[in-house]
């Protein structure tokens, strides 16, 4: 039961009835395909038979097989006057080699907070073993079950099935009960293993209404709706002691969703995250319906929820406080600062490089704005929402911004979903310009976000609007231009040369993080190493300390050629090595953190003493629809030799089917960039 | 009182004051000496720990100390970890922040304490808890205090004493005070400490005091010795202990082995059915090793490791009924199963206890204390030992890997513990022997059949990964992982010989586009298909400590490429040879009509070598690096 993270609840009056429809509709348009719609699994009947798995088509690559992963969830009244959730679910699992044991490692997470914990009961695992055509089995002993308190909100319950071997059955099932009565638990149907059957079914009562959302690659092959009639009792006690309960009467509507043959999760490079493509279901509460009163909605829309989160003592109530306590501290920061501009700066400055940032995924408060001020450090939400009081205390037009980050996968793009979003940011306003802010990392500079940032739609969040941002890879460009220039030496086959690159702002984060890392000095004692063929001089790397702007990196060096024949790659150890794309297949999208726009300008004065013998063709690739162009361009006179290469990919985003285009693009650069001058001695 | 006197006095009062008031913020930057803040990250100010031992089961243990961090490479120092379990207690912790100047800024408050849990990745269940803290202070330099007092109800370990606790990080001032009863044998032992404790009597006490002042910082440097030999460390160790209810003596290795055998004791008892089992397998066979390895693969089959370590459980293994029923245990208790079945047998064998980790040098022979992370099973035969690592259900038995090999281990029997070494792969054992033959065509594809034999620890990653993953993983793993801009594999396989040095013979064929680089009318090629060193030294002028190289091996490569017709070299490399303390290197690429073979040896050696040999060092493996990457250059004749 991982509630990942907390739950806020939304007392939102207006009913986005169409859209739940919508979304149930869809959900039921599924065939069926498959005869078979029940599974005839019953916890603790195995027979022989039961591990054979011939008749199933399995990956051969695959450990272990959940045979049946069977999970169900519905609503019970309970003693404080209102439902708990209960979660069931019921798992059998064939191990069939070593490298599948940790399938018999189970781990439930539950919540707790000061009012309420989640409890587990009704746990039960076996371990069965085929031994002479009889089928041995040997239970879970209760003190084998371990609970690891991780937090302040979560205590893991760990286990570990006792007689496992290759080829043993597992089969464990456990009830999670919980009073977080929004939280229907999602559902995965795929997983680290292959699944044979993956099946869920959510009772509902009438009283409550559930958006469903579903992703993945697979289609279901059940997806089924019902309505049974039901009767809840709720209870209720007194302050005295006295106690009252009520029936509730419901028309429950019951969902099943059965998906067959699943196949392992595979993790691929170049993906923003896995979790965009699990298949599974998940579901967000719209409405409570007390019969006589009036719809509570929850879902609400992105006005409302704007309307919430700003009211929100864990969000935006404090941003507008006189916050008072800041009064001294902000004075000092901005003293003698002239405008608007220079003001936010250097609060953004201030803040970034005071703080530290413990946690980059988070969307409320960990503590009181004063505290995190006071303690400097918090997650992301905490820093970038004291920015943005900040900027607010000198009446600077300011706003915080959510969004969801790359690593946690793509927010809903219709649905005022708040639990996908898991970052917060600030949106300034000078001169009509919109900078966007972080804090968060000490070495992004002002108006840049970190490239995690770019997934999609954000929101920014005003008291009465949370307006849609775009923030795309596709709209950003990582782009770098590298120039070197050699000039002839008067000694014969001497060249010294020139090296200067201005990085891309992405590659010039990560260097400044390297250079803290290692320190100036001995980052240049590295790179002098690398290349120390060139005898490298005068190193030095320009806006180091600007986070603003690209890093400038740039040498001198010396090279000497005394052979007949003398050979150079005028990339100068720039080229492209290596395909990014060395797998031969693809399953999901490739998705890049930006686009790409690399020149490489290069030029040469033929060496005293010898003369050009060959050099490389020109040539010129695009792929279709100019998604990418690569350029090679070059050209020779009597005295020197210019070359041009340009690569850009002109999307971050590639389909499945542009793969192999991509691949091969690719490939042509890399054959292309090991391409050699040929100079001989004069005779 | 003259007015001479009285003057005094007043000075006197006067510098009485001053010094005080410059006391008032001892952690003041401007009062570190400056040869301590030279490649320091991080300077230690004060240290003091005081270790009680209140009797022989009970002790007390206090720690404070500042630390003044003076740029971001120091802030890991500055976080906070205390460790706790049921036999070791927090009585309290105490944090203060302080500025450059040495001005308070702000203390630690309980509710900035985070508690843990302690169990890692790599077990199931562990009673250690911790408690964290950190300032999180980004204005350098800054300086933190913290000090913390623990209980301890067992005194199985005393506390060490590493004042200089890591690299570029020097030490203004720490001491340590150990306190025991008069008569209490205290044992202890430095490295790279001058002089002697001073050793004071304390009521009815002994107290022994080690202390260090202005210890400059050190800078990390390739293949040091470990780091314990580079600075002043005091291990500390008891002679009489206690551990819930046993009780037990350090002062040698075989008292220590016969506490280890008293935790141990009696629970080598096999369930009937597994008994039956052991004479089932092994009686058939006459051969000891036979009967060691028929059992050991049934342990390999039957059981796997799982940890869960509570209280003393942490040193005492589960018996063997527990492993017999349940399938699994940790080391220990996997070890005592595999000794119980060969006990079974008529076979003895020791239990016996390992500092383990890849290639460690770092355990102190001369010092009986519990340095040991790790249990294997040691069987001597006739003519030859075995040696058993019981934990992995893939080895064969008989051999350690380098996670437990060329070391001092501790066998335990009845009589007590005794240090033995066990095995060491060399030179002749860790082997990779490369055979390929290849193709290039015209438009620069490479074809290649590749045959690699890897033997001993060259096998160690290969073996794993081979058990690790499926086939078609396998392939996947191929196909991405080796060192070649863009290829494609389109065979491979495995084949694993159990010798009593493993070896395991890999075939893969492979073919490489635009491997040959085609300008104009030349054709550029690396004769080095994949074997290529990737090690680059930096040269160092000033290197400080000796080198060490943990493990030896050999590589033997034959290549034999195909050209296309036509070709002709225009520039081969020459032929190299290299001989140097730190090994051998050979190269040499002719061309034969349609072909070109290129053949290479290296061979690096092990060993403890002087700081002045680094130049020698560098230039031996720049030089390989520089070799196995050198190009032939062939030129068509039109």
């Amino acid at each position: 039961m991982v509630l990942i993270n907390r739950i806020k609840i939304f007392n939102i009056t207006m009913k986005p009835r169409t859209l739940i429809l919508a979304a149930v509709l869809m959900m039921t348009s599924q065939n069926y395909l498959f005869s078979q719609d029940k599974l005839n699994i019953k916890f603790g009947k195995i027979s022989a038979a039961d591990f054979d798995l011939s008749k199933y088509q399995i990956d051969s690559g695959a450990n272990a097989v959940v045979i049946a992963d069977i999970g169900s969830s519905y609503f019970e009244g309970n003693s404080k006057g209102w439902f708990s959730l209960v979660h069931k679910k019921q798992t059998r699992v064939k191990i069939l080699n070593k490298n599948g044991f940790d399938a018999a490692d189970v781990y439930v997470i539950l919540y707790y907070d000061k009012d309420s914990r989640e409890d587990i009961s009704n746990l039960k695992a076996v371990t069965y073993n085929l031994e002479n055509g009889n089928v041995v089995s040997t239970p879970l002993e209760k003190k084998s079950v371990f609970q690891d308190k991780l937090d302040r909100n979560h205590i893991a319950v760990k286990f570990t099935l006792p007689a496992i071997k290759e080829g043993s059955l597992i089969e464990y099932t456990y009830t999670v009960r919980s009073e977080f009565y929004f939280n229907l638990q999602p559902w995965s149907f795929q997983g680290k293993y292959p699944v044979l059957w993956s099946e869920y079914e959510v009772s509902i009562p009438s009283i409550f209404d559930f958006v469903f959302l579903s992703q993945g690659f697979q289609k279901f092959d059940i997806s089924e709706t019902s309505n049974r009639a039901n009767n809840y009792m709720i209870r209720e006690s007194g302050g005295t002691g006295a106690s009252s309960a009520f029936t509730f009467s419901s028309n429950d509507g019951i969902h099943r969703w059965v998906m067959k043959n699943v196949p392992a999760l595979k993790e691929e490079s170049f993906t923003s995250t896995i979790r965009n493509h699990i298949d599974k279901v998940e579901f967000q509460l719209a409405t409570v319906m007390i019969p006589q009163q009036a719809p509570e909605d929850y879902l609400g829309n992105w006005t409302k929820l704007s309307e919430k989160l700003m009211k929100d003592e864990d969000f935006g109530e404090s941003l507008d406080k006189d916050n008072n306590w800041m009064n001294d501290d902000v004075k000092i920061i901005l003293q003698g600062a002239s405008n608007d501009l220079e003001k936010m700066y250097r609060i953004y400055a201030w803040v970034r490089d005071h703080f530290t940032c413990t946690d980059h995924s988070a969307r409320y408060l960990s503590n009181p704005l004063k505290t995190v001020f006071k303690n400097k450090n918090g997650n992301v939400a905490d820093i970038n929402l004291l920015l943005t009081a900040m900027l607010r205390h000198e009446n600077l037009q300011a706003y915080p911004v959510i969004l969801s980050t790359r690593h946690n996968g793509y927010a809903h793009p219709v649905y005022p979903l708040i639990n996908r979003y898991n970052y917060v940011i600030c949106q300034v306003v000078a001169d009509n310009r919109n900078y966007y802010l972080d804090a968060t990392d000490p070495d992004l500079g002002f108006g840049h976000l970190p490239s995690d940032c770019y997934n999609g739609q954000a929101r920014v969040i005003t008291p009465t609007l949370a307006a849609a941002v775009d923030f795309i890879p596709d709209s950003i460009t990582e782009s770098k231009v590298t120039s070197v220039f050699l000039f002839k030496e008067k000694s014969p086959g001497e060249l010294s040369g020139k090296f200067s690159s201005t990085l891309g702002y992405y590659e010039s984060l990560n260097l400044r993080d390297k250079v803290k890392e290692k320190g100036e000095q001995q980052y240049f004692k590295d790179l002098a190493a690398t290349n120390s063929e060139l005898e490298l001089s005068n190193i030095k790397l320009d806006s180091l300390k600007i986070p603003e702007i690209p890093i400038q990196e740039s040498y001198e060096f010396k090279m000497k050629n005394e052979g007949e024949v003398a050979y150079l790659n005028p990339m100068m150890g720039e080229g492209y090595k290596e395909n990014w794309f060395k797998a031969v297949d693809r399953l999901y999208p490739v998705e890049m953190p930006y686009t790409i726009d690399e020149t490489f300008i290069f030029s040469m004065e033929i060496p005293e003493g010898y003369e050009v013998e060959e050099i490389p063709k020109s040539a010129r690739v695009s792929m279709t629809e100019g998604k990418g162009l690569f350029e090679y361009l070059i050209a020779k006179d009597d005295q020197n030799i210019r070359l041009r290469s340009r690569l850009q990919l002109k999307k971050a985003t590639f389909s499945r089917d542009d793969y192999q285009e991509l691949r091969e693009f690719f490939s042509y650069v890399v054959k292309k960039h090991q391409e050699q001058i040929v100079l001989k001695k004069k005779k | 009182m003259s007015w001479f006197q009285k003057a005094i006095i007043i000075v006197l009062f006067l510098t009485l004051n001053l010094s005080l008031w410059a006391g008032e913020e001892p952690y003041a930057v401007s009062k570190i000496p400056a040869e301590l803040l030279k490649n320091a990250d991080v300077v230690k100010r004060m240290e003091d720990i005081r270790f009680e031992l209140v009797d022989i089961g009970k002790a007390r243990h206090y720690v404070k100390y500042a630390i003044t961090v003076l740029n971001e490479k120091g802030d890991e120092h500055a976080s906070f970890e205390a460790y706790y379990d049921k036999l070791q207690s927090i009585e309290s912790i105490e944090g203060t922040l302080y500025d450059a100047n040495g001005k308070k800024v702000r203390s630690l408050k309980k509710s900035d304490l985070r508690d843990l849990s302690g169990t890692g990745g790599s077990s199931l269940m562990v009673d250690t808890r911790i408690k964290s803290h950190n300032f999180y202070c980004r204005l350098y330099p800054y300086t933190v205090e913290y000090e913390i007092e623990y209980r301890y109800n067992y005194t199985m370990f005393f506390p060490g004493w590493t004042p200089v606790e890591d690299y570029n990080y020097s030490v203004e001032q720490s001491r340590i005070t150990v306190v025991c009863p008069a008569d209490y044998v205290l044992r202890y032992k430095t490295l790279n400490y001058q002089g002697q404790p001073l050793i004071q009597a304390e009521k009815s006490n002994k107290s022994y005091t080690w202390e260090v002042k202005n210890i400059v910082a050190i800078e990390n440097e390739y293949a040091t010795p470990p780091f314990s030999e580079l600075t002043s460390v005091l291990y500390l160790g008891p002679s009489a202990f206690k551990v819930e209810d046993y009780e037990g003596n350090m002062s040698s290795w075989q008292d220590f082995g016969k506490f280890v055998y008293a935790l141990k004791q009696g629970r080598d008892e096999l369930p009937d059915n597994i008994k039956q089992k052991v004479h089932e397998l092994a009686d058939p066979m006459m051969d000891p090793r036979d009967k060691i390895r028929v059992l050991y693969k049934f342990l390999q089959n039957n059981t796997r490791y799982i940890s869960i370590q509570l209280g003393i459980g942490g040193w005492q293994p589960y018996d063997a009924k527990y492993v017999a029923t349940k399938g699994y245990g940790d080391c220990k208790a996997l070890a005592n199963y595999m000794y119980s079945l060969l006990k079974e047998a008529g076979i003895k064998s020791y239990y016996t206890l390992a500092k383990a980790g890849d290639f460690r040098t770092d355990f102190i022979s001369d010092f009986p204390s519990s340095q040991f992370n790790h249990v294997i099973l040691c069987a001597p035969l006739q003519q030859d030992t075995v040696w058993l690592e019981c934990t992995s259900q893939n080895l064969q038995a008989g051999y350690l890997s380098g996670f437990t090999s060329d070391r001092p281990v501790l066998l335990i029997d009845e009589n007590g513990g005794i240090l033995v070494r066990t095995p060491k792969y060399g030179l002749n054992e860790n082997l990779q022997v490369r055979r390929i033959k290849a193709t290039v065509d015209n438009s620069g594809l490479l074809s290649a059949d590749i045959n690699t034999t890897y033997k001993g620890i060259q096998q160690d990653d290969i073996f794993d990964r081979i058990h690790i993953l499926a086939k078609d993983k396998l392939m996947e793993y191929l196909k991405k992982e080796i060192d070649l801009p863009q290829y494609d594999v389109s065979n491979f396989s495995y084949t694993e010989q159990k010798d009593r040095i493993p070896s395991i013979d890999e075939n893969i064929e492979i073919t490489a586009i635009n491997y040959a680089a085609i300008t104009g009318r030349r054709l550029f090629l690396t004769p080095n298909i994949i074997s290529k060193s990737y090690y680059k030294p930096n040269p160092d002028e000033t290197r400080k400590y000796p080198i060490q190289i943990r493990y030896e091996f050999q590589d033997l490569d034959s290549t034999e490429i195909k050209i296309p017709a036509g070709y002709v070299p225009e520039t081969l490399p020459p032929e190299l040879k290299l001989e140097s303390k730190f090994g051998k290197y050979t190269e040499s690429v002719k061309f034969l009509s349609d072909k070109i073979v290129y053949y290479r040896k290296m061979e690096r050696y092990s060993g403890k070598f002087p700081a002045t040999d680094y130049p020698e060092l560098v230039k031996f493996y720049n030089q390989i690096y520089k070799a196995d990457r050198s190009k032939i250059v062939l030129v068509k004749n039109e």
